[in-house]
């Protein structure tokens, strides 16, 4: 007799995302940022399109929600250090312009968008405040590389 | 003459507490701005911020690598940054430890074995968490939360028990109701 467990659709929708789309990228922060854009502005509802034809979109929706409150948590508690290795590593992924990424990141702080719904007050403040200071840390960087040129 | 010079060192006592006081209240207020609309009432977050998460608040290791960065504006920053976020942490939890009060308080009303000296207790270590509360707000204002980690994590680890006594609390209530699952 077989005494195989079959898991849970949400829980292999989500191993199914964490090997075919979040594995390919580089970071926790750009892990978070990508799972916050599966997030819809209006609704707050998730959506996959590849994720919601394999499984189904409730499926998909509950799995994309998890992975987007475990990838918050764990950049929040990144220490500072970390969170500057991890900020630098999505900036050179992403292929802009650093001066331009780093201008508009302190200006328009796209991040707070990527909070997830009904973390804890503190947690996301905590989030806010170190990518603020990660990015006056990057922006200190390239100032001083800039000078001793 | 020690009366007037004891007088004085008290005036004075009073007063750098009264400007942490300030101090920390301006921070305070600058952190709710901050965050604007979307966030929630004090003490009414769906879920706890965890002790990892606490001791990051608190680490003296952010701290020491600012400081290696030898930038007096960004030390300054993350100062502030900082202490708004451990000064809202510390209302949070004084405003979880009055919910939990009140919820106690109308629990024991509706109960009929009351004992007097478990109540006199729990009151006592609810009005000790609330003064402890009360002297970190003012000291993270006068000495920053780096020097606080460990005051604080205690704080974290009474508050983390409160929350597991509550929840099986409720699970026990839950239980005990005519449709829970032990009348079946």
């Amino acid at each position: 007799m077989s005494a195989m467990i079959k898991p849970l659709p949400v829980q292999e929708a989500y191993e199914d995302l964490l090997q075919r789309s979040l594995s390919r990228i580089p970071c926790d922060l750009g892990r978070m940022l990508y799972l916050a854009s599966t997030r819809d502005y209006n609704t707050g509802n998730y959506h996959h399109d590849g994720l919601a034809d394999r499984f189904s979109a409730k499926v998909a929706r509950s799995a994309l929600e998890i992975a987007h409150r475990q990838a918050f948590y764990k950049v929040a508690a990144l220490s500072l250090e970390h969170l500057v290795r991890d900020l630098a590593a999505y900036l050179e992924s992403s292929g802009e312009n650093p001066e331009e990424f780093l201008r508009t990141w302190q200006r328009l702080e796209p991040y707070r968008i990527a909070i997830p719904m009904d973390v804890n007050a503190t947690v996301a403040r905590h989030f806010a405040s170190n990518v603020r200071l990660a990015l006056a840390v990057l922006r200190l960087r390239r100032e001083s590389t800039h000078s001793d040129r | 003459m020690i009366g007037v010079w004891g007088a004085l060192a008290g005036a004075v006592a009073l007063l750098l507490v009264l400007l942490a006081w300030v101090r920390a209240e301006a921070s305070s207020k600058d952190s709710r701005s901050d965050w604007g609309a979307s966030d929630q009432e004090q003490g009414e977050s769906v879920e706890a911020c965890s002790p990892e998460i606490v001791s990051q608040i608190f680490s003296a290791a952010d701290s020491k690598f600012i400081s290696g960065l030898e930038s007096p504006g960004l030390e300054n920053s993350f100062r502030r940054e900082r202490t708004a976020v451990a000064l809202h942490w510390v209302q949070e939890t004084s405003a979880f430890i009055s919910k939990i009060m009140r919820r106690h308080l109308e629990a024991s009303r509706l109960t009929a074995d009351l004992e007097i000296g478990v109540e006199a207790r729990i009151i006592l270590q609810y009005a000790r968490l609330k003064l402890y509360c009360g002297i970190l707000f003012v000291l993270i204002g006068l000495l920053g939360p780096q020097r606080l980690a460990g005051t604080a994590l205690y704080a974290e680890r009474i508050i983390q028990r409160i929350r597991e006594g509550l929840a099986e609390f409720q699970l026990a209530a839950h239980l005990r109701e005519p449709d829970g699952s032990e009348s079946h």
